[in-house]
C-alpha cells in the first residue's frame, strides 16, 4: 500500500500510469529525434550526417514500428487499438494520435522507400526465385535507375523530409500537449511541456545516434567519421542546452511566483523525486554530459578521436538516462502529488513481472534494436559497394570527409 | 515523366490504400458511432441492460408495506427516501418476492447523519446540537424518543 505524508484525496493515492507511459514518450522520442537527424542531411544539407542519415531513418522507422507497444501493454486491449485509427476526431488529444501516428508512419514509409529504392532494385535485379519475387514486389515493379528517376528519388526524399519533419514533431508535441494540457495538475499543466517533450526527444535521438553510429563503424569495421561525430556532439549540446533551460525555466517560474502549487511541487522535488530530479536527471544527467560535450564542443581542435568518441559516447550514455528519467519524473511525479496540493504519495515501485514491468519495459526497449538488425538484413543500412551512383558514395572511405 | 513512373505507381498504391481504408473504415466504425459525440451511442443501453436497477422508490415499498408508506407520508419524514435509511431494494425483494432482511439501522449515528449541528446546513433545517439535546443524546438511541418513520413529537 502507498503510504500517504499530507493530506491527500482517496482517489489521489493510485498511480495509474504506469511504466509503460513512462516509455511511450521515451520511445516515441527516438522516433523524432532520430528523424530529425535524417532532415539535418536530406533538408538542411548537413554535410557532416550523411554517415549517419540511413542509419537515423532506419532508427525513426524500427522505433515507429512498435511505438504502440506500450500503450498497448498499458490498456490491455491490443485488439481495441485499431478503433483509435479508424474514428479519428479533435475532441481529446489522445484521440489525435489516429490522425498523427498513421500520417507520419506513411511519410516514414515512403521515405525509407525513395531512399532505398536503387537498392531494391538492385537487389532485385541480383538475385532470384522468392527472393526476386520479394524485391520486385518491393521495387512496385518498376526498375528504372536512370539518373533522372534517381533525381525525382532525390528530390521526393526532400519534400518527404519537408513534410516528416513537422509531422515527427508533432507526433511527439502531442505526447507533451497530453500532459500540458491537465490542468488540474500543476505539475504537468504548461504549455512548454510539448516543447520540452520535443527538445528533450532530439537529444535522445542524436545520443543514441551517437552511440549506435560509432557501434555500427565497428561492428562492420568502417571508421569513425571524425565530423560526424563532431557535429553530433554540437548539435547534442544545443540540444541539451535547450531542453535544461526550458525544464528549469518552469520550475524557476513556479518557485518565483511562489504559486499556490509551489508549496506541493518543492516537496515534491525535494522529497519523492530527489535523486531521479536532482541526481539524476539535473546533475547526472544534464550538468556532467554539459561539461562534456563543452569539452568535445569547444577543444575540439586538440582532441584525439579516442578521446573525442569517448567523450561524446559517455555524454550520450548519460543523456539516454537522463531523457529517461525526465520522461519517469514527469509522469509517475505528477501522480505522486495530490490534487489537494497538501498531500504525498509515497514513491512508486514498477513490478519486476507482469504486463507493465520492468523486464517488458527492457524488452520494449530491445525490440527496436532487433528489429534494426531485421532491417539491415533486408535493407541494408550501410551500401557495401555502389559505384554507379556518385551521390550515393559508400561509407569506408575514410579520407573524403576528414579534410 | 517516363522517369517517375514509379512516383505514380507509388501514388497509386498509397489511393488505394486510402480507398481500402476508407471503405473498410465503414465496416470498422459502429453504426451508433458519433450521433451524439464521438462515441458508440448503443453502448448506454447496453450498459443500461447490464446495469438493472437497484433502487425502486418509496412508492415500490408500498406494494408490500402499505401501511408504513402511510405513515411516512403523513409525518416529518415524507420526504425523505425509505431506502435512504435501509437499503436499495435490490437487497431485500427480486422478482416480487422478499429474497433478504432488509437491513435496519437504530443506531443514532442514523439520524446524526442529517440532524447533527453543521453550520453549512440550511438554518431552517430541523438541527440538535448533541450534547445539548434533551440533556445530551450522543451515543443514545433517537428511536426511544422519535419514531423513525414520523419522528416529530
Ligand atoms: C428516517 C429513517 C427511516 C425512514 C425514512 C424509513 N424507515 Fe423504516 N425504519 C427505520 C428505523 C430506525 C426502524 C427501526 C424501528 C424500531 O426498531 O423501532 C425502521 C423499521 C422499519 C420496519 C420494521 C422493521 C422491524 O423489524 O420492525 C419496516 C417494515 C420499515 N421500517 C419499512 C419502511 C418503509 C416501507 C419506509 C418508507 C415508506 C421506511 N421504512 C422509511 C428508519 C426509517
Ligand atoms: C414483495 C413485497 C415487498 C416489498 C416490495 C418490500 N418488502 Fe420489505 N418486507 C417484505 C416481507 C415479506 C417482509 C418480512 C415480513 C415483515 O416483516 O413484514 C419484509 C420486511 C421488511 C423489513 C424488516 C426487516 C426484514 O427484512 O425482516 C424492512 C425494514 C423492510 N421490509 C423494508 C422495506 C423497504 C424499505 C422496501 C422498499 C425499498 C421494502 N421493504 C419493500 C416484503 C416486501
Ligand atoms: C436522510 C436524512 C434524514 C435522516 C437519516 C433522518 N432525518 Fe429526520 N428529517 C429529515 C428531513 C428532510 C426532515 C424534514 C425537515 C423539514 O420539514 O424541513 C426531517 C424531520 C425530522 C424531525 C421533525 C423536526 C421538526 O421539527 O419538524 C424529527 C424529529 C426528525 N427528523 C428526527 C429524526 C430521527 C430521530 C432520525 C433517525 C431515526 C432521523 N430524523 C433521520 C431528514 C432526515
Ligand atoms: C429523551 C428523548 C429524546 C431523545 C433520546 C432524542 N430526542 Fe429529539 N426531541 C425530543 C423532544 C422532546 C423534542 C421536541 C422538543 C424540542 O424541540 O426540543 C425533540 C426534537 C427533536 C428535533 C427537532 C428540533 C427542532 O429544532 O425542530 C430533532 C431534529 C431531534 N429531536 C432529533 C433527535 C435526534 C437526531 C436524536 C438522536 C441523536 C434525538 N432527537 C434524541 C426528545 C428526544
Amino acid at each position: 500500500m502507498p503510504e500517504i505524508s499530507g493530506y491527500a484525496f482517496p482517489n489521489d493515492v493510485h498511480v495509474h500510469w504506469s511504466l509503460m507511459i513512462v516509455m511511450y514518450p521515451y520511445i516515441t522520442g527516438f522516433v523524432a529525434g532520430a528523424f530529425i537527424v535524417t532532415a539535418l542531411y536530406h533538408l538542411f544539407g548537413k554535410k557532416e550526417f550523411e554517415p549517419v542519415a540511413r542509419l537515423a531513418l532506419a532508427t525513426s522507422f524500427c522505433f515507429m514500428a512498435i511505438a504502440t507497444f506500450p500503450l498497448n501493454l498499458h490498456l490491455g486491449h491490443a485488439e481495441r487499438a485499431f478503433n483509435v485509427v479508424v474514428t479519428p476526431h479533435f475532441s481529446s488529444a489522445m484521440a489525435g494520435f489516429g490522425l498523427l501516428y498513421s500520417g507520419y508512419f506513411v511519410i516514414l514509409l515512403l521515405e525509407v522507400w525513395f531512399v532505398y529504392r536503387r537498392e531494391i532494385i538492385e537487389t532485385a535485379r541480383r538475385s532470384r526465385g522468392v527472393k526476386r519475387v520479394f524485391y520486385a514486389a518491393l521495387a512496385l515493379g518498376t526498375y528504372d535507375t536512370s539518373p533522372e528517376a534517381l533525381e525525382i528519388d532525390h528530390r521526393a526524399v526532400k519534400l518527404l523530409s519537408a513534410f516528416g519533419l513537422p509531422a515527427a514533431c508533432m507526433l511527439h508535441g502531442y505526447v507533451g500537449f497530453i500532459f500540458g494540457g491537465i490542468k488540474a495538475n500543476p505539475w504537468w499543466s504548461t504549455p512548454l511541456m510539448p516543447v520540452i517533450f520535443l527538445l528533450s526527444a532530439a537529444v535522445s535521438g542524436i545520443a543514441l545516434l551517437v552511440l549506435l553510429y560509432q557501434v555500427t563503424a565497428k561492428l562492420g569495421r568502417r571508421p569513425i567519421e571524425r565530423e560526424t561525430v563532431q557535429a553530433m556532439a554540437r548539435w547534442l549540446w544545443f540540444f541539451l542546452i535547450l531542453t535544461v533551460t526550458l525544464e528549469l525555466l518552469e520550475i524557476v517560474l513556479l518557485a518565483y511566483e511562489n504559486s499556490d502549487a509551489w508549496h506541493i511541487i518543492s516537496q515534491l522535488l525535494t522529497t519523492r523525486l530527489e535523486f531521479s530530479f536532482i541526481s539524476v536527471q539535473m546533475i547526472g544527467g544534464s550538468l556532467v554530459p554539459f561539461i562534456l560535450l563543452a569539452i568535445v564542443v569547444t577543444m575540439n581542435a586538440y582532441l584525439h578521436d579516442r578521446v573525442r568518441n569517448t567523450l561524446a559516447s559517455v555524454a550520450s550514455l548519460l543523456l539516454l538516462v537522463q531523457v529517461f528519467s525526465m520522461r519517469w519524473n514527469v509522469v509517475i511525479g505528477g501522480q505522486l502529488l495530490s490534487k489537494s496540493f497538501r498531500g504525498l504519495r509515497s514513491g512508486y515501485q514498477p513490478s519486476l513481472f507482469g504486463r507493465e514491468g520492468v523486464i517488458v519495459a527492457i524488452a520494449l526497449f530491445v525490440l527496436p534494436f532487433v528489429l534494426l538488425w531485421v532491417f539491415d538484413r533486408v535493407l541494408p543500412i550501410e551500401p557495401a559497394a555502389a559505384p554507379s551512383d556518385p551521390r550515393h558514395e559508400p561509407a569506408a572511405e575514410p579520407a573524403r570527409r576528414t579534410a | 515523366m517516363e522517369s517517375a513512373r514509379h512516383v505514380f505507381r507509388v501514388l497509386f498504391l498509397l489511393l488505394v490504400v486510402v480507398v481500402i481504408f476508407s471503405v473498410g473504415r465503414t465496416f470498422l466504425v459502429p453504426k451508433s458511432y458519433g450521433a451524439y459525440g464521438p462515441y458508440r451511442f448503443d453502448n448506454v443501453a447496453e450498459q443500461a441492460a447490464i446495469r438493472p436497477p437497484q433502487h425502486g422508490g418509496s412508492a415500490s415499498c408500498g406494494a408490500c408495506h402499505a401501511e408504513r408508506l402511510k405513515a411516512v407520508a403523513a409525518g416529518a419524514h415524507r420526504r425523505v427516501g425509505c431506502e435512504v435509511c435501509h437499503a436499495p431494494l435490490a437487497r431485500h425483494v427480486q422478482d416480487g418476492a422478499r429474497i433478504a432482511a432488509m437491513p435496519v439501522d437504530r443506531s443514532f449515528t442514523l439520524c446524526a447523519r442529517c440532524h447533527r449541528r453543521i453550520e453549512g446546513r440550511p438554518a431552517a433545517f430541523p438541527q440538535i446540537v448533541l450534547a445539548q439535546h434533551q440533556g445530551g443524546v450522543e451515543g443514545t438511541a433517537c428511536i426511544d424518543c422519535h419514531a423513525p418513520h414520523s419522528p416529530k413529537l
